[in-house]
């Protein structure tokens, strides 16, 4: 069943421009210019019930302004938008009942009140019973492991910290979407994980299905299933998460270990060495030259192996190419 | 019944807030009262080197101020951000309000509370009290007159912030039109001519803020209480008319957030 569904669908803005200083500040109020700014240009996909689906892309790309479309908080210029059966900027209260809404940059705890008080008001704007409100906060006080955190006021509590209870808060009411943006921004590594592990839990225990924009690779490969990846407002790749491995990661980063001291000048044939250690080195490989059993070979007849490890390079790189290969085709 | 409820649940949620600061919440309450009671004593000292202007005098001055003073304090008090909706417009953080399944004008309005509003619409009870006409019937007609006064100002407010949908930053606009409104409010309207009276009913309506509210609460007539109901109820609906069309043209904005 398809959860949300988007064709051609168009976004522009009007932004004033003005030259530098007071002249230019000057002029502008005499005769003011202004430029439009395409921030989605002609989007569409589909996303089923229950999927997990990455939107990324750099500062700018129009994530952001495609999940306030389909929230119901920006009017499109153009295109058609379906989520959960609902044209969001027609039927934007109807649908408000049904998705919740994570802004990393926006948060929505009442920042002088603890969090438990924002929990309680939600309950009430979802129109839920007290009890059902009551059973939900201690299902996603465990979930989310905020027991601890839901009586101080959301001020003292650190980002990572307030980002769990958002995101819990936008969970109470058992939406059956759930849509974040950025909900990992400004976050270390170990609030991500938490945050990141809630989601994945909530995801597989409720069906809940997760519309994820970020700019950080790592929340995609962490996350989801399916990754849209936007650039200028439009669609530069879109597959599983999977494919997108297979098809872009052909090179593999390996690092050795052997029992005996590694020659200064460490060298193999079909594979570039990037740091030498005493013991240790680290190259890379291109699978389409060169073929894994080859590559094992030829380091297990260099010396006395004692560990070695074989990975992918980070998405970031990745998507880096998928950018790079964009504007080349343009 | 469920937007009642709903509106109940956020005025505890912001009177919770409130309490997070209770010293602020009382010095703030008790300053306001002293502010208007300073403002005030040059008006005692006015009429009583006057008596009267036009047939206007200190205790009238009493009924208007104190039906101002207790409209701005409601207006404050449980619709706080009508005074920076135009600040929330522009700086994108109606995104909250629109994403949750309540109609974004009353939600926006009713989460804030101006503490001060506290002092304003005791001062004006106290104001009305001094006046010399209370009666149980005079103050049920002050107090209607106080609600309709409230309706005025916070639909008055909602039409001038609500400009920043169309022209961005209005917050030095709208200062000034607010400063208009109150200004107006609380003089005496027998010193404006008749074309002044008019912008006083229209574009600057400060008459069904002061004036009008005050004359109905003095005494009742049907003539004074048709133009409080139909002036209120007329400006509440171009107000919440105004916010939607200008809402289409709504932004967003992607400014940083650190509360609410």
């Amino acid at each position: 069943m398809t959860a949300i569904s988007v064709s051609n669908l168009q976004k522009t803005f009007q932004t004033k421009r003005k030259a530098a200083g007071l002249g230019g500040s000057v002029r502008a109020l005499f005769q003011p210019e202004y430029a439009t700014v395409e921030a989605v240009r002609g989007l569409s996909f589909e996303m089923e019930q229950g999927e997990l689906l990455g939107f990324i892309g750099p500062n700018g790309a129009g994530k952001s302004t495609t999940i306030k479309i389909l929230t119901g908080i920006l009017h499109p210029n153009g295109g058609q938008a379906s989520v959960l059966g609902f044209t969001p900027w027609k039927e934007r209260q109807k649908l408000a009942f049904q998705i919740g809404t994570v802004f990393g940059q926006r948060p929505q705890l009442w920042y002088h009140l603890p969090a438990i008080d924002t929990f309680t008001l939600f309950g009430k704007i979802y129109e839920l019973d007290d009890a059902f409100t009551k059973k939900r906060i201690a299902f996603l006080t465990e979930a989310f492991e905020i027991g601890d955190l839901l009586e101080t006021p959301v001020r003292k509590l650190s980002l990572g910290q307030r980002m769990r209870c958002e995101v819990a808060a936008s969970l109470l009411h058992k939406p059956k979407l759930l849509l974040l943006d950025e909900p990992s921004i400004g976050l270390d590594v170990v609030a991500k994980q938490h945050i990141r592990d809630a989601i994945r839990t909530m995801s597989a225990e409720e069906g809940v299905g997760v519309l994820l924009t970020s700019h950080d690779a790592s929340d995609l490969e962490a996350l989801c299933h399916r990754v849209i990846i936007v650039n200028h407002g439009q669609i530069v790749y879109q597959d599983k998460v999977s494919n997108l491995k297979r098809k872009f990661l052909t090179r593999k980063l390996v690092e050795v270990r052997y029992a005996e001291e590694v020659a200064k000048n460490f060298a193999l044939e079909g594979m570039e060495t990037l740091k030498t250690g005493r013991y240790g080195v680290k190259l890379t490989f291109d699978t389409r030259q060169t073929p894994a059993d080859a590559v094992l070979s030829r380091l297990s007849s260099a010396g006395t192996l004692v560990d070695i490890t074989i990975s992918d390079p980070p998405l970031e790189e990745v998507i880096a190419m998928i950018y790079e290969q964009a504007r080349e085709e343009k | 019944m469920s937007s009642i409820k709903f509106i109940l649940a956020i005025w505890k949620t912001n009177l919770q807030a409130a309490m997070e600061y209770r010293a602020s919440f009382l010095t703030q309450t008790i300053g306001m009262m002293l502010n208007n009671t300073m403002y005030f004593i040059i008006w005692v000292v006015f009429f009583d080197r006057f008596k009267d202007v036009r047939g206007w005098g200190l205790s009238d001055m009493y009924v208007t101020f104190g039906v101002s003073a207790s409209a701005f304090g409601l207006v404050a008090l449980f619709f706080g951000n009508a005074f920076n909706l135009g600040d929330i417009i522009t700086k994108g953080r109606l995104d909250y309000y629109l994403s949750l399944p309540r109609p974004v004008l009353m939600h926006a309005l009713a989460s804030r509370s101006v503490s001060s509003g506290m002092g304003d619409f005791l001062y004006g009870i106290l104001s009305f009290i001094a006046s010399g006409i209370f009666t149980w019937d005079a103050m049920l007609r002050f107090s209607l007159a106080t609600l309709s006064g409230a309706v005025v100002f916070a639909s008055f407010l909602i039409i001038v912030q609500s400009l920043a949908f169309w022209i961005g930053n209005s917050s030095n606009l709208s200062g000034l039109a607010t400063n208009a409104m109150i200004t107006f409010a609380i003089y005496p309207i027998t010193i404006f001519d008749n074309s002044a009276k008019i912008i006083l009913f229209t574009i600057i309506p400060a008459a069904l803020m002061g004036a009008v509210p005050a004359s109905f609460a003095r005494a009742f007539t049907w003539q004074t209480l048709a133009q409080l109901l139909l002036g209120a109820s007329l400006l509440l609906i171009i107000a919440v008319n105004i916010f939607h069309t200008g809402l289409k043209l709504y932004e967003s904005g992607s400014a940083i957030q650190t509360e609410i």
